[in-house]
């Protein structure tokens, strides 16, 4: 190359002679040339859109987005842009921080499940050389928690311990073994209390109730939220053709990131507090720092270090955070803490540890006539999100199945365990895998189909769901369709010979919460991203995003490029520090991608527009002929003519220097009425179907999954990489709840596998071969038509794998993990029971289809065609759940039936009958007992 | 006052000079005669692109090449490998070039949070070392040690075998990342 700027590394995949691989370079024009440059790369017209001129069909009908496409990254697979620091070492995770001058913390942590604090001595430790701070409750007297509503934290314990683990003092030396020492040194006094370790304990009225709440506590139980909601008409469940009842125990699961939790914090010269922490959620830690050490928020700077894996388990603001600040302030110093795995288990935040109970019902057309479900979920010592996953157990069952009755009662009760919190699929995982298992049990009383089934009672795309959440774009039809093909189900499903089986499941999950946690009642954004560019040409990107691995930089990033046409190397995204990033809530409920990357395309627009207007001015041509290809701005009619994107960069920025322009995204106002109805609103819905196959070795109860085809509508692949890597890792994940992961509490209560090794994590010979599908609906909000896909596609493993062993061997297991102790007492019991002999002679499900079958084919291929209308917008009618029995769509369902209610409470005769959580209603609040009622 | 009484829990370890050569560089440090190799790297000798997950032998992130066989330096002692050659990811690029086990990671997908990678760097490029030529059932044998929990390991074994191709010469690096049916232009729902 003889001229033009250079730029490296780039992408380049030439190799030299010795096998390595040449630094990439990319060619620039020089500013002026104008545009005859041979070497300008050519349109990338399989990416552009048909309506715009390109190759690339939409069969999901057109987006807002199209004609900003430019064929230069969105849709492309495209290496994460921090990739290149990973694997060289060089990412800087939370123990990478090292200041000039640092310290070791380290807490010291409660041996007891509950206990009062009578008194703590720290003389011992203060006084032993290198001790430079000690800390305890007494500094730190404020509450704080992830949900206002629920603050029931305090940095360290103020007057209680609640889990074996809790924090109850810290303290700082000049290195790790003093401080271990140190904490060893420390003298607490402790009242041991009446520990509950059996969530259904929890629901029982006792003397010293693990949080108090007064005049909302719960009679003086452990329950820390209930939720009751029932939707539509029940009278009819009596007439049901099949019924399924579904008893489940789910076990704790841990989200087992690599990276164990570390922080470092330092006060500044100016006493400015900077705080290095590898969070998702950056902003909810400033704002409770700011509260707990009592400065305001812009005295605070947190800066996020490489997160090495979240899946939820770093959302929350923690009290180590707020001991690293604190022992900081007090020791002057730096103060870098850093978690052993075991501590890691302590705090944990992980998947509620639940008692579920459902009970569905079809009618005499194959319709789900009813869901009820009761889910009794164990919080473990704290609330954390557990406010919400209280409501996501029940209103994340409510799609995609079009249904004549919801029934929802739920409880989350505090208990002496480490708290439970939110994890990957946040408070879906589990209700889902009941629902879905449901369903295949009733296809097997029906005697039809599994997926025909579900094929023949989804609910369209843009519809409403029995509990008013507003579904836009919507590829459940296509992913069940794809993975049928995919997995040659039709030759397999009840065919297969014993010991080996097939089997469904489906899921559904919210693409960023509606309503965000703590913005209300300003109508501040959910997101926003600042866009820089000065005469370098280069482009600064600042947000708040939390990449955690998911891949959020590069996905901003490409939109980014996309818009402007440039080189993805010319992008830098800056998103590690309050500092300089615009407040962006975090990384969690999946919200990243969907609503920042629609930030920065609009900010991206901003700067677009000005570029275009200086180009129009130079060559004299209306803005609207003009195209963006490559760093250059054309005329659409004619290539030669036109600038390049230095040039239009340098004549935008006459007078006023570097371009900058800020974009936002909010959610538009949606949902219902009634108490709960935020809980679960998003403004787009992922859908996903899985098909599993499993080998089951009916000898020992041993279940190796051997195959899933994976389908997963995320509107658009932004980055088809990145979305196949999410899915692969999402079985992962769920693979390990299903067959292996569990936190197991022993008779005592104590948590016996605080590590890697007991916390049995699947390994590379437990994974399947999985095959990721992507199905793209082109969701109207999201950006360049994207949704989620962090999140939903670990529910659908679940159930699959928990229907493919009943496939295999008969015998359906409602307690997950599927240990091989478990299966095997199971296949045991079955062969004593029904008097056989050899494990081999297990009987197999057979399916005889019934008159049914062929009436819901029918029905799906008509709802086939809806579909599709309703995707391209070709049809817009209004389409609400209940349709299918008959409704008007334009007429709300209680006013079309005199049977159908709503109700968020139950009435008296109600609650004798409830379930297990919803016997939590029986209790009567404090301040109604007051009342003397 | 800590009296007399005071035991320490920890007993005192003398400190020793420990030498070895990391990354091509030979190095001479002072540390306790009972540190981990994980420590003195990441603490005396700045390799802190060596991670720590568990400190137990469970997860893999800690594995360097001690005279060039992979090993857990959670779980080696520093001083049973005073003297030897020691390679950390951060060796593993030559100057600004990237190896082509580190460029094949990151394009096909093999790291995402990144925080497992330096451990499956060095796992996989030992058995490169040694076989140039592995089936995915040797892939998965030489990383059965290592801990994953964003990847689901199925891109990080097609990343290993881009490098495979790589090394063994075969000069078309561009093959695609997955073998998966991933679709991009779907037929669309009719
Ligand atoms: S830190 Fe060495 S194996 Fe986990
Ligand atoms: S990439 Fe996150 S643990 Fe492997």
């Amino acid at each position: 190359m003889t001229d033009g700027y250079v730029q490296q590394p780039g992408s380049n995949t030439d190799v030299r002679v010795d096998g390595k691989r040449v630094a990439g370079k990319i060619k620039f024009n020089p500013p002026g040339s104008g545009g005859s440059r041979p070497e300008m790369a050519d349109r990338d017209m399989d990416f552009i859109p048909e309506v715009e001129g390109g190759n690339e069909s939409q069969p999901a009908g057109q987006h807002l987005h199209d004609k900003y496409r430019t064929g230069t990254s969105v849709g492309k697979r495209t290496p994460l842009v921090d990739g290149n620091a990973k694997v060289t070492g060089q990412a800087w995770y939370g123990d990478d921080v090292r200041l000039p001058n640092e310290i070791i913390g380290r807490i010291v942590r409660s041996p007891h499940h509950y206990a009062k604090v009578k008194s703590i001595d720290t003389s011992k430790a203060e006084a032993l050389p290198g001790v430079l701070a000690v800390s305890t409750g007494a500094d730190a007297p404020q509450r704080f928690g992830v949900l206002p509503v629920t603050k029931d934290e305090h940095a360290m314990a103020v007057e209680k311990v609640r889990h074996v683990g809790d924090l109850v003092a810290c303290v700082a030396a000049i290195d790790e073994p003093t401080a271990r020492e140190a904490a060893a040194l420390i003298e607490v006094e402790y009242e041991v209390l009446d520990a509950v370790h059996d969530p259904k304990k929890g629901l029982l009225d006792v003397d010293d109730p693990i949080h108090w709440r007064g005049q909302y506590h719960i009679g003086s139980t452990n329950v820390q939220k209930r939720v009751f909601q029932e939707f539509g008409d029940r009278s009819k469940l009596e007439q049901a053709r099949a019924t399924h009842h579904g008893k489940w125990k789910f076990m704790g699961v841990n989200h087992g990131f690599t990276e164990p939790h570390a922080v470092v914090a330092h006060w500044d010269s100016n006493g400015r507090l900077q705080l290095y922490t590898p969070q998702q959620v950056p902003h909810y830690a400033h704002r409770a720092l700011a509260t707990v050490l009592d400065v305001p928020m812009h005295q605070v700077n947190v800066i996020r270090t490489f997160v090495g894996g979240g899946f939820g388990g770093k959302s929350d603001p923690f009290p180590h955070e707020m001991c690293a600040a604190i022992l900081a302030r007090k020791a002057g110093r730096p103060v870098r803490i850093t978690f052993d795995r075991e501590e890691v288990f302590w705090v944990n935040r992980g998947r509620h540890p639940s008692h579920i109970e459902v009970q569905m019902f079809a009618d005499e057309d194959a319709r789900i006539s009813g869901f009820e479900i009761d889910a009794l979920i164990d919080g473990g010592g704290f609330a954390s999100f557990g406010h919400v996953t209280s409501y996501y157990n029940g209103v994340l069952a409510t799609a995609p199945y079009e249904l004549g009755s919801f029934h929802y009662t739920g409880a989350r009760v505090w208990t002496n365990k480490p708290a439970s919190g939110a994890m990957r699929g946040h408070g879906a995982v589990n209700t889902r895998c009941a629902i879905e298992v449901g369903m295949d049990d009733l296809a097997e009383k029906l005697q039809v189909d599994p997926i025909d089934l579900r094929l023949a009672n989804l609910l369209p795309p843009h519809s409403k769901t029995i509990t008013g959440f507003r579904i836009t774009s919507n590829g459940m039809r296509q992913a069940l369709e794809r993975v049928r093909e995919g997995s040659q189900w039709d030759s397999k499903f009840r065919k297969l010979p014993l010991g080996k089986g097939i089997g469904i499941g489906c899921g559904f999950f919210i693409s960023g919460s509606g309503l965000p946690i703590h913005w209300d009642p300003n109508k501040f954004p959910h997101a926003t991203v600042h866009i820089q560019i000065d005469m370098d040409g280069g482009v600064t990107v600042h947000t708040g995003a939390a990449d955690i691995g998911q891949g959020s930089t590069t996905a901003i990033a490409q939109v980014v490029a996309e818009v402007l046409a440039l080189p993805l190397e010319m992008i830098h995204v800056r998103s590690h520090e309050s500092d300089t990033s615009p407040v962006d809530l975090g990384s969690y409920s999946s919200r990243v991608t969907f609503m920042n990357a629609n930030a920065a395309i609009s900010a991206a627009l901003e700067i677009r527009e000005q570029l275009v207007d200086a180009a129009s001015g130079i060559l004299d041509m209306p803005a609207e002929y003009l195209i963006l290809n490559d760093r250059r701005i054309y005329s659409k009619r004619d290539p030669a003519i036109g600038v390049s994107y230095l040039e239009a960069l340098h004549k935008s920025q006459e007078d006023k220097g570097a371009l900058i322009a800020s974009g936002a995204y909010r959610t538009p106002p949606m949902g219902g009425v009634h108490k709960g109805a935020a809980a679960g609103l998003a403004p787009a819905y992922s859908f996903s179907a899985y098909v599993a196959e499993v080998d089951v070795d009916v000898e020992t109860g041993l279940i190796k999954c051997t195959d899933v085809w994976a389908a997963h509508d995320c509107g658009k692949a932004l980055n088809p990489l990145a979305v196949e890597g999410q899915i692969i890792g999402s079985c992962h994940m769920g693979l390990g709840q299903v067959l292996s992961e569990q936190m197991v509490y022993g008779r005592t209560g104590h948590l016996q596998n605080p590590n890697l090794l007991d916390y049995k994590i699947p390994s590379v010979h437990e994974m399947p071969n999985v095959t990721p599908i992507i199905i793209e609906s082109c969701d109207p909000e999201g950006p360049f038509g994207a949704k989620e896909a962090g999140e939903g596609p670990l529910l659908p493993i679940l159930p699959a794998v928990v229907n493919a062993v009943y496939d295999a061997i008969g015998i359906r297991i409602n307690d997950l993990p599927l240990t091989p102790d478990k299966v095997w007492a199971a296949i045991a019991k079955k062969m004593k029971r029904e008097d056989i002999a050899e494990a081999q002679d297990l009987p197999t499900p057979r399916l005889d289809f019934s008159e049914l079958q062929q009436k819901i084919v029918q029905r799906s291929s008509q709802h086939g065609g809806r579909d599709s209308r309703r995707q391209r917008s070709e049809d817009t009618d209004p389409y609400i759940n209940g349709v299918l029995f008959g409704f008007d769509p334009t007429v709300p369902p209680e006013d079309q039936d005199g049977d159908w209610k709503i109700a968020v409470r139950p009435t008296s005769e109600q609650l004798e009958g409830l379930g297990l959580a919803g016997s939590a209603w029986t209790k009567i609040e404090q301040r109604k007992m007051e009342d003397g009622k | 006052m800590v009296g007399d009484e005071h035991v320490s829990m920890i007993p005192a370890a003398h400190t020793k000079v420990w030498n070895s050569e990391v990354n091509g560089q030979p190095q001479e440090v002072l540390a306790p005669s009972n540190a981990v190799l994980l420590d003195v790297l990441r603490d005396k000798v700045g390799c802190l692109g060596v991670k720590r997950g568990c400190d137990m032998g469970t997860c893999g992130c800690c594995a360097v090449m001690v005279d060039g066989q992979p090993r857990l330096s959670c779980l080696t002692m520093a001083q049973d490998v005073q003297g030897s050659t020691i390679t950390t990811v951060e060796g593993l690029a030559d100057g600004a070039h990237l190896a082509p086990i580190q460029q094949c990671f990151a394009e096909h997908g093999g790291s995402q949070c990144g925080f497992c990678t330096p451990g499956f760097l060095i796992s996989s490029q030992a058995l490169l070392d040694k076989n140039p030529n592995p089936t995915d059932a040797e892939i998965s044998t030489a990383i059965e040690g290592n801990l994953c929990r964003c990847t689901g390991y199925q891109q990080i074994i097609q990343s290993i075998q881009a490098a495979a191709e790589i090394h063994r010469g075969d000069a078309s690096p561009a093959k695609p990342a997955s073998s998966a049916h991933s679709d991009p232009h779907p037929s669309g729902p009719n």
